[in-house]
């Protein structure tokens, strides 16, 4: 009612007003009442004296009447505010310790939930992008993420043409590598350039509801050979390459060596993590990717757009039902094969896999969190035993459960307001720390990471969480406080209550588990990266200088002209001065080379999904030589392993033991399901020594070597061993190039230590914080420690003057004190043993290519948080050792 | 002056006030001086109940407060009915006229 809020309101904001009116009004009442006394007859004195019997107490009045006017809540939370300042500033040693502990603890949350803000909570660009599904193929064989592999042209177009629950379906064939050329007037501006691109079905730009912010996109029928050469840009690319020229919409440029027309530019803002791309092409599907033998070539994503009213679990059936069709029409090719359906935004969260990093930060940073709340509840708590005679006073005085719990509750409140302010300005320099320490690679940089209104929100959350279990407990253990115990005994004689005790012991025991737990997580990552960083990879990284070639289709047409250029690019190489060896490889060692099935002679024939798998590479003559890795037995390849010759292969250690269960290999034949080719069998003619699947990783994997002119690809890298700095030659390399193709772009011209350290992408630093993070859960744990223990000492001055006084001697006094602590503490470590020991396991499933058993940790961090306990513990009690008997016994 | 004062049963204090203002805007003591003249001393009103009932029906809205002159010149706060009390009194006479008339049945049957 309308009535009713003014009323309120004005009670609220004229409350000078509404008291003056209300006392005015009191007193009328009580001079008629005296005057109608004095007219009965009565004598003034007697008259005034009738009148306030009557009364009853005017405050009391008052207050039923506020009661009455309905505003108390606010009015009691105005109150409890100020006196909550009060008490704060009273004890400002207090206050600041609390503040700065819940501050840390809020600015490591507020910091890592940018992550989550930027990486899970980000909506891609365009129109409902949770209405947008990608399909992707699941790869019957076991690996790192097998439901997010590509899908054929075939199945494309199947899939397009006979599902009932797309409005629209799109491909994009997402990592193609093309070779921009510049017109620049001077030689060093014509330096090519290779850049990721997409080619991309007319409507992918339409499918995903975006709109060029200049010029177009592609239109009906630019899928057609003749008419596919026109190209969409980046912001980014359109910006750093031709510096925001608007009138480049309708000018060629140079691609691979052809003239492609540019129609249009994209907005910054349409970024799609993984898929980010520099330029757009238009995908031109022939009759050669409806064959067959186009099945295999796996290489398209599929961005389809949902129906209106059609639920993803439909389509994801229907998608279920149309690859069995093609497992059943198909079976060389697609048996086993499954597709995945994913809303857009999942997909891209998932394909970036960067999900289990952030669940473990932020599982480390709330516990993190939930040890400053400990502390600073135990802060509180043992305050509030301290108050114990205040709060029975106020009890006695009248003041309800309640209120004193709403109260304390109110301190609770102020102290995480201001430890979240102090909090949240620790977080916006966290973040910016964090945003200029995540360029590890393109795609991580390309996501802003800020302070955001989910960051902000987030913080508000975690601030009221935390005044609700920082000052719970204590209230509602104050609120318990027995009046005529804390009035009666002498404010010293006793040792804190039981119930004080033994949420003090719950204090104390779940901050030592907690970071305890987070001590063997991090210790144990910290145990993985460091056997990564210094395991042996198996070959020698140091002086090889590498570079990316892609060559494009305009210039080497075929396998042959590739063959030629490799052939022709090595001793061009080799002539430069400084360098050792030279090599081409389709994939750099410990760089994560593709898996292929295979079979071997005279084995019997397995199931789709228990082929054998090995990884496989294509390598030059030089390879082993140039990246130092030893040949075990047999021999490497030779000019003569060329197309015409038998097909040989080489193949490592692992692969002798795990596939051919370490029998003599040379001589064996096996065949690769390679796509593109018919299956030959090879002869395997050597063995060379283990080199790392991943540099990132432990595992070693069955690798198999092919010779590069026997199966040459378009796209490969150069290995250049020099006698020095690898880096040195970068120049004479490029040189060397742009002689022999002045059109052909170097990619990534780096040394292979420099390789490894972007492969690494950030593991270390994130490693890093989270060592932190344990690092200061440690450290509060044992600052919360020492308080609590600390406390009851002191609290125990008077008993220890006592037991001093009856005989104890100093030892016992200081054995009494460490043993509480070591109780707790040794309870609490037994909890975080028991919480970490399934954490290998976790790890082992969240983190591919992790395998950590360190039993040790098990016994070294369990026995340094004893330690640590111990000194906190250990302070305290040499402070009880000195109590004074005669001074604890007087001390009032 | 022995009063022969009973307690007011629950919740009649409100059609009381809203009754003894149906006639003219009184002011406090004026009302509960004419409870206890019009029910011949029986009903009295303490202060401690009257104030919290008279705000309490102002934020309900069926009466109005206004500051004025008492009889003696006196500032005083005058409360008066609205048009909602007066149907509110309606309301709450009937009712209590029923009640009244069922228990007095009730009464003298048994």
């Amino acid at each position: 009612m309308l009535s009713d809020l003014l009323l309120r309101l004005r009670s609220l904001f004229r409350r000078k007003n509404v008291e003056a009116e209300l006392d005015d009004e009191l007193r009328f009442h009580f001079e008629k009442q005296v005057s109608k006394f004095i007219q009965s007859g009565l004598a003034p004195e007697e008259a005034k004296r009738r009148a306030r019997l009557e009364f009853g107490g005017m405050e009391q009045l008052k207050e039923e009447h506020r009661d009455a006017r309905g505003v108390t809540f606010i009015e009691t939370l105005v109150q409890d505010l100020r006196y909550a300042v009060r008490q704060l500033l009273k004890s400002q040693g207090f206050t600041a310790a609390a503040v700065l502990t819940l501050a840390l603890g809020i600015a490591v949350n507020a910091t890592m939930f940018s992550l989550v803000s930027a990486f899970l909570l980000g909506r891609p660009p365009g129109r409902q992008p949770e209405r947008v599904a990608v399909v992707t193929s699941v790869n019957p064989v076991p690996g790192f993420h097998p439901d997010t592999n590509p899908v054929s042209a075939p199945n494309y177009f199947a899939w397009r043409d006979a599902n009932h629950v797309f409005a629209d379906v799109a491909a994009a064939d997402e990592y193609r590598t093309v070779n921009l050329t510049s017109q620049g007037h001077f030689p060093e501006e014509r330096q090519p350039e290779a850049l990721g691109s997409a080619a991309v079905s007319p409507n992918y730009f339409s499918v995903l509801g975006v709109s060029p912010q200049l010029g177009r996109t592609f239109s009906d029928g630019e899928d057609q050979p003749g008419r596919d050469h026109v190209v969409i840009l980046s912001n980014e690319l359109w910006d750093r390459h031709f510096g925001s020229d608007a009138s480049l919409i309708g000018r060629t440029i140079r691609l691979n060596r052809e003239n492609y027309t540019v129609i249009g530019v994209m907005p910054a803002s349409f970024r799609l993590m993984g898929f980010t791309r520099q330029l757009w092409t238009p995908l031109a599907l022939t009759a050669a990717d409806q064959t067959a033998a186009a099945r295999k070539d796996r290489s398209l994503y599929l961005f389809a757009r949902l129906k209106p009213g059609v639920a993803l679990e439909q389509a994801r059936a229907e998608m279920v039902t149309l690859a069995r069709r093609a497992g059943e029409t198909f079976p060389e090719t697609e048996k086993g094969w499954g597709a995945a359906v994913r809303t857009l935004p999942d997909f891209l969260v998932y394909d970036f896999s960067i999900r289990n990093g952030i669940a473990v930060l932020m599982t480390t940073v709330g516990f993190v969190l939930m040890i400053a709340c400990a502390n600073v509840a135990g802060l509180l708590l043992a305050r509030a035993s301290g108050r114990r005679k205040e709060l029975a006073i106020r009890i006695a005085l009248g003041a309800g459960r309640l209120r004193i719990i709403s109260q304390l509750l109110t301190e609770g409140l102020l102290i995480a307001f201001f430890g979240g302010t102090l909090g949240l300005l620790l977080a916006y320099w966290g973040i910016n720390f964090v945003r200029a320490k995540l360029t590890f690679n393109e795609a991580i940089s390309a996501v802003p990471l800020s302070l955001d209104w989910n960051v902000l929100l987030f913080a508000l959350g975690v601030s009221l969480l935390c005044a609700v279990l920082c000052g719970l407990a204590p209230a509602l253990n104050a609120s318990r406080t027995d009046v005529n115990m804390n009035l009666k005994d002498e404010s010293r004689a006793v040792s804190p209550s039981r119930s004080l005790g033994r949420l003090r012991t719950v204090l104390v025991t779940g901050e030592i588990a907690l970071a305890l737990f987070l001590l063997v997580g991090t210790g144990l990552l910290f145990r993985g990266i460091f056997l990564i960083e210094h395991q042996n990879l198996g070959f020698r990284p140091d002086h090889l200088l590498t570079a990316g070639v892609t060559l494009d289709k305009a210039r080497y047409r075929d396998a042959s002209q590739q063959a030629l250029f490799v052939r022709d690019v090595i001793p061009r190489l080799q002539e430069i001065r400084g360098v050792e060896a030279v090599a081409v490889a389709s994939d750099l060692p410990a760089t994560g080379p593709a898996t292929v099935t295979l079979q071997i002679k005279d084995q019997p024939e397995l199931p789709a999904n228990q082929r054998l798998r090995a990884l496989d590479v294509l390598v030059s003559i030089d390879y082993s030589r140039a990246a130092g890795i030893p040949l075990l037995r047999g021999r490497t390849f030779t000019e003569t392993d060329n197309a015409t010759a038998p097909r040989v292969v080489v193949v490592n250690q692992e692969f002798v033991h795990r596939h051919l269960q370490d029998q003599d290999p040379l001589g064996k034949q096996i065949r690769l399901d390679v796509s593109g080719s018919t299956p030959e069998w090879s002869e395997i003619v050597g063995v060379v020594a283990n080199v790392k699947t991943h540099s990132e990783g432990t595992s070693d994997d069955p690798e198999v070597y092919e010779p590069f002119l026997q199966r040459p690809v378009p796209s490969f890298s150069l290995m250049v061993q020099a006698s020095s700095d690898p880096n040195s030659l970068a120049s004479a390399l490029r040189k060397a190039i742009a002689q022999m193709d002045a059109e052909l772009p170097l990619a990534r011209v780096m040394s292979m230590p420099d390789v490894i350290e972007r492969q690494k992408a950030g593991n270390p630093f994130f490693v890093t914080v989270l060592g932190s993070f344990a690092l200061l859960a440690l450290i509060l744990s044992a600052i919360g420690t020492y308080g609590l223990i600390a406390y009851s000492v002191g609290q125990r001055t008077h008993e220890i003057g006592i037991r001093m006084a009856l005989g104890a001697r100093s030892p016992d006094v200081v054995l009494m004190v460490l043993w509480e602590g070591m109780k707790m503490t040794a309870i609490g470590a037994a909890v975080g043993l028991a919480l970490a020991l399934p954490l290998p396991r976790i790890f082992d499933a969240m983190f591919y290519g992790l395998h950590l058993r360190e039993p040790w940790l098990y016994f070294i961090l369990p026995a340094a948080i004893l330690v640590v306990a111990m000194l906190a513990t250990y302070i305290p009690a040499r402070r009880a050792m000195r109590v004074d008997p005669m001074v604890a016994l007087r001390y009032e | 002056m022995p009063d022969t004062r009973i307690d007011l049963p629950q919740g009649t204090l409100d059609l009381l006030i809203l009754r003894t203002l149906a006639l003219e805007p009184q002011h406090g003591w004026a009302i509960s001086e004419r409870i206890h003249q019009v029910s011949s001393k029986t009903l009295f009103v303490q202060q401690g109940s009257l104030y919290p009932a008279l705000h309490r029906l102002e934020r309900k809205g069926w009466i109005k407060a206004r500051w004025g002159a008492s009889e003696n010149n006196r500032r005083a706060k005058f409360y008066g009915l609205t048009r909602l009390g007066r149907k509110q009194l309606e309301r709450e006479e009937s009712a209590w006229r029923k009640l009244a008339a069922a228990v007095a049945q009730i009464l003298e049957t048994t």
